[in-house]
């Protein structure tokens, strides 16, 4: 055949292109493999352990820490804790996220000015954005109490991080405040490419302003809004900076949600076999939302 | 017509927008007031006096500029190290094609959601019988669990963008494949890279779970547990200091927001959302 005649002799060139495709490949799956892949499979060992956190010193329990753990109203409280939590901030996110895209969206004045301030929190540290609030939330000093008693609303200074629900209240408005962005840029990317004429056709049939939205612009935000939700249900479940420096699962534990419990276990108690447990049941809890995430990120890929 | 909406729309949008802005401008408000008008009972919007006494303190008074420099050290290390690996990675992952290269993307979608306080005890055993614990080092390689999914994916949606057309002329003009990469794919990922390096750098600077547990001196201490400390060892929690120091620890992120806006959101609708 003519063409072997064209090719240079040894690997042809498919399996040069395959074997440069992995040598760039190589550090990726190195270090994947010695920082995240490694240590997940050593978590979901050392939950089968018992181990002291100070000397490291472990020997093997089998199901025991499952069984501790399941058999334990800790687990389930925090579990619910975290769904309440999750549901609560995200719900916030969405509703102020949507809103606040809607708006940015229109033809308003200072309108990239407008748009820099209302990302910004979410560029932010969450350690400024904690130490904000609770000086917003202060008890004696804070502004929060100050214009709310000057109003009328409050007769006495009310404790928003120390006391049940409030805590819980107040963790949720600062997780919506830091994380609400991402739900805007999100939804006004999309927004930009929606096209003019389906509007144009809605306002022909009569459609005001609310049924357009619930027509037009609604239905061709259900795909980045499944999207959105999914991640942000993900984030938030896990998210442990922002709970544990605003409250540190307080009071007593009404705020405790998973990830506060196996920072608690593995350095609170040092009992890290324990820790382990509690992480890999999260894990499992939130692999459900994340293989959702996983299937819909690789269709819009693909 | 439109103008009338436009006043409207306007009107309604930046009380609101003002709102969500209030936290940080009181943060800077506070920052700049003196001791006396903090602990008023009737506090004042806009302070009578304006000092900087607690700036001068924060940099004078506490290790800040120490903590400062380890979280430049640590962000700018893991930055470089995290696009060095996943800009050749992010290629491979679009344009060759071998066995398992799906099964791998997948993988790492998935390490991008993975939870921190999964890792945290098998890393911080790890880092600590390796002997990096509480170095700068160790948290770079902490830093690399979450940086490392994070720009691959952000890259390899940048990466699919580029038309392949130009890489095949540059090829059948005689250039090799890594000339190709070089001369054409890089430039025209740059946009992407930057955005993806500017994520990094951010995510890095702002890390606080891995510093709470992998360093416990202040040698190696980055801003943000760093800050942290200086609210839990204050006999009175000085909140003027520490909205200095929020200000201060804010710098850099605002000075990227400002000059690179236009990278962060092209790098967010990439990465995050579309998959």
């Amino acid at each position: 055949m003519p063409d072997i005649a064209l090719q240079r002799p040894g690997l042809s060139r498919e399996r040069r292109d395959a074997l440069l495709g992995l040598l760039l490949i190589a550090p990726t799956v190195l270090v994947l493999g010695a920082v995240i892949v490694y240590p997940l499979l050593s978590a979901i060992a050392l939950s089968f352990q018992s181990v002291y956190t100070p000397t490291l010193e472990g020997h093997w329990v089998g199901l025991a820490n499952y069984r501790e753990l399941l058999g334990s109203g800790g687990f389930w409280a925090a579990l619910l804790t975290t769904a309440i939590w999750t549901a609560g901030t995200l719900t916030l996110q969405v509703l102020i996220g949507v809103a606040m895209a809607l708006l940015l969206h229109q033809n308003i004045i200072f309108r990239s000015l407008a748009r820099s301030l209302v990302l910004f929190p979410y560029f932010l540290s969450t350690v400024v954005a904690v130490l904000v609030w609770r000086w917003l939330f202060n008890d004696l000093y804070g502004i929060v109490n100050h214009a709310l008693m000057t109003a009328g609303v409050i007769d006495a200074p009310v404790n928003w991080l120390g006391a049940m629900p409030n805590a819980m209240l107040s963790i949720m408005v600062v997780g919506a405040w830091k994380f609400f962005p991402f739900v805007v840029i999100a939804v006004l990317a999309r927004l930009q490419t929606i096209p003019e004429a389906l509007y144009e056709a809605a306002r022909i049939d009569g459609a005001g302003p609310i049924s357009r939205f619930f027509d037009v612009t609604l239905p061709q935000l259900r795909d980045v809004l499944t999207i959105v939700i999914l991640l942000r249900t993900v984030w938030d479940f896990k998210e442990f900076d922002l709970i544990y420096l605003m409250t540190g699962g307080g009071p007593v534990n009404g705020t405790r949600t998973l990830p506060l419990i196996v920072y608690q276990q593995a350095f609170g108690l040092n009992q890290m076999g324990m820790a382990a447990a509690y992480a890999v049941s999260m894990m499992l809890v939130m692999l459900v939302f994340m293989l959702a995430y996983l299937q819909r990120a690789r269709k819009a890929a693909a | 017509m439109k103008k009338r909406s436009n006043v409207l729309a306007s009107f309604v949008t930046w009380p609101i927008v003002l709102l969500i802005a209030f936290p940080l401008l009181w943060m800077l408000i506070t920052s700049v007031k003196p001791a006396a008008e903090l602990f008023s009972t009737s506090p004042t919007l806009l302070p009578k006096a304006i000092t900087f006494e607690h700036y001068a303190r924060v940099l004078q008074d506490t290790p800040f500029l120490q903590y400062f420099a380890n979280s430049m050290i640590l962000a700018t290390s893991t930055t470089v190290v995290v696009i060095s690996i996943s800009v050749l990675g992010a290629y491979s992952l679009v344009r060759f094609a071998y066995p398992g290269r799906e099964t791998l993307a997948s993988l790492v979608l998935f390490t991008y959601l993975l939870p921190s306080v999964v890792l945290i005890s098998p890393l911080y055993l790890m880092l600590v019988s390796i002997g990096l614990a509480n170095t700068l080092a160790s948290l770079v390689i902490a830093y690399t669990t979450f940086a490392l999914p994070y720009a691959l994916w952000l890259l390899r949606s940048f990466m699919a963008g580029i038309p392949q057309d130009l890489e095949s002329a540059a090829m059948v003009d005689g250039a090799s494949r890594i000339g190709a990469f070089v001369d054409v794919v890089l430039p025209q990922a740059l946009p992407g890279i930057i955005s993806t390096a500017l994520f990094t750098f951010i995510l890095a600077w702002n890390e606080y779970l891995y510093a709470l547990v992998l360093v416990n001196s202040d040698e190696a201490r980055p801003l943000t547990t760093g800050v942290m400390t200086m609210l839990i060892s204050a006999f009175n929690i000085e909140w003027s200091l520490l909205m200095a120091a929020s200000v201060l620890m804010s710098v850099p992120l605002i000075i990227i927001f400002a000059f690179f806006q236009r990278h962060l959101t092209s790098g967010f609708g990439a990465g995050g959302v579309k998959g």
